[in-house]
């Protein structure tokens, strides 16, 4: 069977563009796992994890919001951030979560703002603990 | 003595001037490369997101979003302008700043509040002396500029744009068109002009059945936003490609300049110091002359 080309582009660089077993996401409103043969796709990420499964092994990166897209087995993930899971700075994560929790939420938008960013916090904190256990 | 003793020492000093030059020309080749790999990084990013744009377009999405609506009435705008934190680079930071500045008053000539913002230490003093202090000044921005710093005042601004605390962002920065051609330019970010690839139609005619997740809405909610900052980013970016060939070609010209004194200089020493020979010569000769006569 055709493997995935998965390909994961950032605005600084192209972190990576390398054939795939398997790719799982977050999305915007929950995970999606992505084998070959997978129907064409574009979805809005969320803040969560991202596993590329090749050769039996499992690649885990913390992904903040971004877009991907499935095409003729090449899966494209467009973010504004992808970090190494074993490399999630925990501490600056506790103090996002920190500051966000203290911030004011007195109109719509800004407690759109804060959750978005207690929703940032807590991903990298449960991306990086996963990697540790 | 005296006359070719000063003219080796104006050599001297120009030398060590042009080697200074020199590395600096070095420097700044090496940095353009770099910043250079950095804007093309940037492109592909860029060209995915209008693919993405393209293919929703494609599935029949009407591409309407609050950030592409000019605003009926502007009454309150902010001018970024970006120009670097070191000089020796030619005219690049005199050519923004005076753009930045007509367009200022071209603004302030409509409406009362604008804001001025200035990134690079070099147009902030340049407003200053022309006794217009920015409202807000940035040194941060070096010739790497991240995507994590641009993300900062890019989510400041789309804040303030969607409170309604600004109806216009107006960026002044040095485009790169290409190595031979940089220019200063004035863009209009906020409102967008609209997301690359949306007028676009298939020209193939099949269209592609997507699954759209978790709706086409939400997708366009957060591209949107996502297409201003990086183009935000891109303008960052493009300065600083700017800044270093600007540098370079000032630099290289500055070495070349120096080159043809030193041969100057070297010729009026030469000069100098045989006329020197010629005249003690001269002196010897006439004393021995004088004493055998």
């Amino acid at each position: 069977m055709a493997n995935l080309q998965c390909i994961v582009v950032t605005p600084e660089t192209t972190l990576r563009d390398t054939p795939a077993e398997f790719v799982a996401l977050t999305l915007y409103d929950g995970e999606v796992g992505i084998a070959p043969g997978h129907t064409p796709l574009i979805g809005r990420l969320g803040a969560g994890e991202m596993r590329i499964t090749q050769d039996g092994k499992t690649e885990r990166y913390y992904v903040e919001s971004g877009f991907v897209e499935v095409l003729n087995n090449t899966v494209s993930v467009l973010t504004s951030r992808a970090v190494p899971a074993d490399r999630i700075d925990e501490a600056a994560a506790v103090e996002q979560l920190d500051t966000a929790r203290s911030r004011p939420a007195n109109t719509p938008e800004l407690m759109a703002i804060r959750d978005r960013s207690v929703a940032q916090g807590r991903a990298q904190l449960r991306v990086a603990r996963r990697s540790h256990s | 003595m005296a006359k070719a003793r000063v003219l080796d020492r104006r050599r001297k000093s120009i030398r060590s001037i042009r080697k200074i030059t020199r590395t600096m020309e070095l420097i700044s080749t090496a940095r353009f490369k770099r910043a250079m790999d950095r804007a093309s990084a940037a492109t592909a990013y860029t060209n995915r997101i209008t693919k993405v744009v393209r293919d929703l377009a494609r599935a029949g999405l009407e591409v309407s979003h609050p950030l592409l609506e000019p605003r009926p009435e502007i009454r309150r705008a902010a001018v970024l302008v970006l120009s670097a934190n070191r000089g020796m680079c030619g005219g690049y930071n005199g050519n923004v700043f005076r753009l930045g500045r007509r367009r200022l008053e071209e603004i302030r000539g409509q409406i009362d509040a604008v804001r001025l913002e200035v990134s690079g230490k070099r147009g902030i003093s340049a407003f200053r002396f022309r006794k217009t202090t920015p409202d807000a000044s940035y040194t941060q921005f070096e010739d790497r500029p991240t995507f994590e710093e641009v993300d900062v005042l890019a989510t400041r601004y789309l804040e303030e744009f969607e409170t309604g605390q600004i109806d216009q962002l107006d960026v002044v920065y040095t485009k790169f068109e290409s190595l031979s051609r940089q220019q200063a330019v004035v863009e209009t970010l906020l409102p967008l002009a609209g997301l690359d690839g949306a007028g676009e139609e298939d020209e193939t005619g099949e269209g592609i059945q997507y699954d759209l997740l978790p709706s086409a809405e939400s997708i366009l909610d957060d591209i949107v936003p996502t297409s201003f900052k990086v183009k935000l980013f891109k303008c960052f970016l493009d300065a600083a490609v700017s800044e270093q060939i600007a540098r370079m070609m000032a630099m290289k010209a500055a070495t070349e300049n120096a080159d043809s004194m030193i041969d100057h200089l070297s010729m009026a020493y030469n000069r100098a110091r045989q006329g020197q020979i010629t005249a003690d010569l001269l002196e010897v000769i006439s004393g021995a002359e004088a004493l055998n006569g």
